[in-house]
């Protein structure tokens, strides 16, 4: 178990600033995701700390040791390819066996490691075989063998699930996890699917254009975003635009479209007349049944689209004109009624800096 | 019954899935093959086994017992190994240098490197013979340096074999290298990144990893050495070196009917050369790792420390000027007017250019390779495009056996092909002895059909099959939606195609000295030969005329790897 510690990590390739000066905090044993779209540059920060690359600026630690321009042969930071990279002229034994032996460990050292690796991934018996008689998802389990085989001081995963179809992956998600938890290794895997970072992770970095956005636990990030990338991101988001009316201790005043909301005060200054963004997820939304029960934050909907999920239906909704999707979790039998009265929670609705408005007060 | 039942149900079937016009093609084609390809062979493998009328194989072990011709056969392997492996030591580092790490002047390099493909090794073997007489320019050079003694230089046309190998070498080089350079740019890098990670480096990495899967491409680059190498009749010939298995077919072609023996060694080699090509294509179809995009900007070169670099530079530089050393020996005998006793001519003159189409021999030879290699190359892109067509499209049953059919001459060397055609159409219209003409086009054009068809190939692939279908759906026919839609699309191809068979045909080796008998036909590279065993002015004729080759050569490499772009790489991959 080690912390691993980058300080503002800058990179170009080619001509391109990838990275604009990355700081993170890993902690030891933890499982941390790099999310982030396609371009944002996880990629190139994952073999920045794998010694693939050599930023221009900026230091990485593990542990107390600096490694930034350490060859990785020497950093002791084992790397799950997205393809793999199994070596094809390996049978499966050699290639978890391939680390072991570089290191020059003694023969029944090796045996023992090899076995336990494949036991651990659930491979035992295809020791003989070879990377190109495995279906995708075995030779994701030797790849990730190999890794561990090796005891790494971190490990890094770069979107090893992106290759195998829907059922496997999320068969491995679980698995990964309970896999990371008992190695207790310091795990840093990148993607780009927000489903697998809000089920697997400890913490989460959302980069954005080489930039950390936001880091934080699934929750945290999901609940309590603190841009409107980052909300949109994670997940589906009604977002409208709106401005600060009235400012309270306990609650916020904001005008929309609509109306005003009520809303929790949000943790970055705010101050009256400054435009912000409203944000709240759809399975957030409440459906007022009973019409006598005087809410805040509560509007007459017309119902567009009602689209039936199975476990829940999804609703797009129009409060004056305003787009507002919904999930209604119980089943409806003969359909919704014209018009619903929809509601949203003070706690639930976030507020997030209107970028143009952050630029122009600075 | 049910056999007869099948073959039925199987040709009903087929004329319900291609149209007339495409199984027609279908069938010329195979005849074609049949005709040229198959029969010759057929021919030299009953003269070989059959006498008067019973099976034997006494001619083989006959083969093994002359003396003479064991020892040729000996001498060719040794040969052929000792320039593979030279060829090799040499560009496997050339190409991970020139592929792994960031090199000054690489551009040049890369240049420089592939200059000795444009001259076929016989022609720079005259120039070098002249070199290396007893009283020849390195002698005198080594004369002036004080290193040799003046009154009793060394005699190193002693060692034609280290001459033979040498030359190969330098001539192989180029082939070798762009396979080894192909070989590691088709590794997957994360492979070797993999192996970092787990703490490999240096040249375990390149021991464990990086060699092993470099491995397929190397011996495939390998046995076409080898294969070039053991089946090279021009340098041994101009060396006057005998005891290889080229010379010695070479000299039973005029008894090629009457001596079966010539047939049995000829099939000896052939069955050799297919039994290393389709092994090597084999094992380089087993490890087929996709290879994954590089994250833009990202080059993968190793930067190193500058002066590392110029040194680097320096020693390719070195192998690469060595390797065009021959080259500059042909231009300097063209050129020279008097160069005797010197290290450097010491008058020049452009006399022999202007010789050249004066002399009856040259000016005949001159023409005739013309005609030949533009009737061949006309030839190969008939064949080619129709070929490919079926392939690709998938228009004719069969397809990987016509495929294959086209691709045979790549495994048969030339040596082989040539023997088979005198002594099989021997006492028919098509005699070489009587008039080689249609032969001589005919050997040229099956020869480069590999290159032809590969080149079609990629056109087509390039060329969407949509728009063909559009062009149907709109109610044109097949021919014209060839015409009028693939045709187009495919010219590039086509024209840089054309341009490498002919250029190829008109330094053809052992087609040439093989079935061109009389002076009358001898193309361009039979002139040369004729040319280089004349006393005087012979070797600089010879000369003069293997630059012109050379011109054409390099002319029209240029120009159709500027028609075909990156793709000229898909053609001249092993």
């Amino acid at each position: 178990m080690m912390p691993v510690r980058v300080e503002n990590i800058v990179k170009w390739l080619g001509k391109t600033l990838v990275l604009r000066g990355i700081t993170l905090d890993f902690r030891a044993g933890e499982f941390f995701f790099l999310l982030g779209p396609s371009g944002c540059g996880k990629t190139t920060f994952l073999r920045v700390l794998a010694g693939f690359l050599f930023p221009e600026e900026g230091r990485v630690f593990f542990g107390e040791r600096e490694v930034t321009f350490l060859p990785p042969h020497k950093r002791n930071a084992a790397m799950v390819f997205q393809h793999y990279a199994l070596f094809p002229h390996m049978s499966v034994w050699d290639n978890v066996a391939y680390g072991l032996k570089v290191r020059k460990l003694p023969r029944h050292e090796i045996e023992l490691r090899v076995r336990d690796a494949l036991r651990l991934v659930r491979l035992k018996g295809f020791e003989r075989r070879f990377p190109l008689q495995l279906s995708g998802g075995q030779q994701q389990r030797v790849a990730l063998a190999r890794a561990i085989a090796v005891h790494p001081d971190l490990l890094l995963l770069d979107e090893p699930l992106s290759n195998l179809d829907a059922k496997l992956r999320a068969e491995m998600r679980s698995e990964l996890k309970e896999l990371q938890r008992k190695l207790g290794v310091t795990t840093v895997y990148v993607t780009h699917d927000q489903k697998e970072a809000l089920a697997m992770a400890d913490r989460i970095a959302v980069m954005r254009e080489g930039r950390v956005e936001q880091v934080g636990t699934p929750t945290e990030l999901y609940r309590r975003p603190r841009s409107r990338f980052v909300a949109e991101f994670l997940g589906d988001a009604n977002v409208w635009e709106g401005r600060i009316v009235a400012l309270h201790s306990e609650q916020v005043s904001v005008e929309t479209p609509f109306g005003i909301l009520h809303c929790h005060p949000p943790d970055f200054p705010v101050r009256e007349g400054e435009r912000v963004w409203v944000m709240i997820r759809p399975e957030a939304v409440v459906f007022v049944s009973d019409g006598s029960q005087q809410l805040p934050n509560t509007f007459v909907a017309r119902i567009e689209r009602a689209v039936y999920l199975g476990e829940a239906t999804e609703v797009v909704a129009r409060v004056r004109d305003i787009k507002v999707k919904a999930l209604h979790f119980r089943a409806q039998d003969g359909g919704f009624a014209h018009e619903v009265r929809l509601q949203f929670a003070p706690n639930d609705l976030v507020l997030l800096p209107h970028e143009e408005a952050a630029t122009v007060a600075v | 019954m049910t056999l007869s039942f099948s073959l039925t149900k199987r040709l009903r079937q087929w004329r319900y899935e291609f149209s007339p016009s495409a199984l027609s093609l279908w069938a010329t084609l195979w005849l074609i093959f049949a005709v040229l390809l198959l029969y010759p062979i057929a021919f030299m493998l009953k003269g070989a086994v059959v006498y008067e009328g019973r099976f034997t194989l006494d001619f083989f072990a006959l083969l093994l017992r002359d003396p003479q011709l064991a020892d040729a056969l000996k001498g060719s392997f040794g040969l052929a190994l000792t320039s593979t492996s030279l060829t090799l030591a040499l560009a496997i580092p050339i190409a991970y240098a020139m592929v792994r790490y960031r090199l000054p002047l690489k551009g040049v390099l890369n240049v420089v490197l592939l200059v000795p493909m444009i001259s076929p090794p016989f022609v720079s073997a005259i120039a070098v013979r002249k070199l290396l007489a007893r009283f020849g320019p390195i002698n005198q050079l080594l004369i002036a340096l004080g290193v040799v003694d003046p009154t009793n230089p060394p005699s190193w046309l002693d060692y034609p074999f280290w001459g033979i190998v040498i030359l190969q070498v330098l001539h192989f080089l180029p082939i070798a290298y762009l396979n080894c350079v192909a070989a590691l740019a088709r590794i997957d890098r994360s492979l070797e990144e993999a192996a970092q990670s787990l703490g490999a480096h240096g040249f375990r990495l390149f021991r464990t990893v990086t060699l092993p899967l470099m491995m397929p491409g190397l011996f495939a680059a390998g046995s076409l050495v080898f294969i070039l190498a053991f089946t090279d009749l021009g340098t041994p010939l101009v060396f006057n070196y005998t005891r290889v298995i080229a010379v010695q077919v070479f000299h039973r072609v005029e008894q090629a009917l009457e001596d079966p023996t010539g047939y049995a060694m000829v099939l000896l080699v052939m069955v050799l050369s297919v039994v290393i090509f389709w092994t090597s294509k084999r094992w380089a179809e087993r490890w087929q790792v996709q290879t994954m995009p590089r994250a833009a900007g990202e080059t993968g070169e190793c930067i190193l420390p500058l002066p590392l670099a110029w040194l680097l530079f320096a020693a390719i530089f070195l192998v690469a000027f060595l390797a065009i050393l021959p080259n500059i020996a042909v231009v300097l005998n063209a050129f020279a007017d008097r160069w005797f006793m010197t290290i450097l001519p010491d008058r020049w003159t452009t006399r022999y250019f202007e010789q050249l189409l004066v002399y009856s021999l040259t000016a005949t030879a001159i023409r005739n390779s013309l005609l030949y290699s533009l009737a061949s190359a006309t030839l190969d892109i008939l064949l080619g495009l129709a070929i490919a067509y079926l392939v690709v499209r998938g228009k004719a049953p069969l397809p990987q056996w016509l495929d294959g059919m086209a691709m045979l001459p790549l495994a048969i060397p030339g040596i082989v092909v040539a023997f088979g055609y005198v002594g099989a159409f021997a006492n028919t219209p098509l005699d070489p002895r009587q008039n080689p003409v249609l032969l001589l086009i005919i050997a040229y054009a099956i020869r480069r059909l590999p290159y032809m068809v590969r080149a079609c190939y990629a056109g087509l692939q390039q060329a969407s099959e949509i728009l063909e279908e559009a062009s149907l759906n709109l109610g044109a026919s097949p021919f014209r939606t060839f015409v009028k839609i693939t045709l187009p699309q495919i010219l590039p191809h086509l024209i840089a195609g054309g341009i490498m068979a002919f250029a190829f045909a008109m330094l053809e080796v052992s087609d040439s000295l093989i079935l061109a008998f009389d002076q009358r036909y001898f193309p361009i590279t039979k002139a040369i030969y004729a040319l280089a065993n004349r006393l005087e002015g012979g070797v600089q004729m010879a000369s003069a005329m293997g630059i012109l080759g050379m011109l054409v050569l390099g002319f029209s490499l240029v120009l159709s790897t500027r028609l075909m772009g990156r793709r000229m790489g898909e053609v001249f991959k092993v």
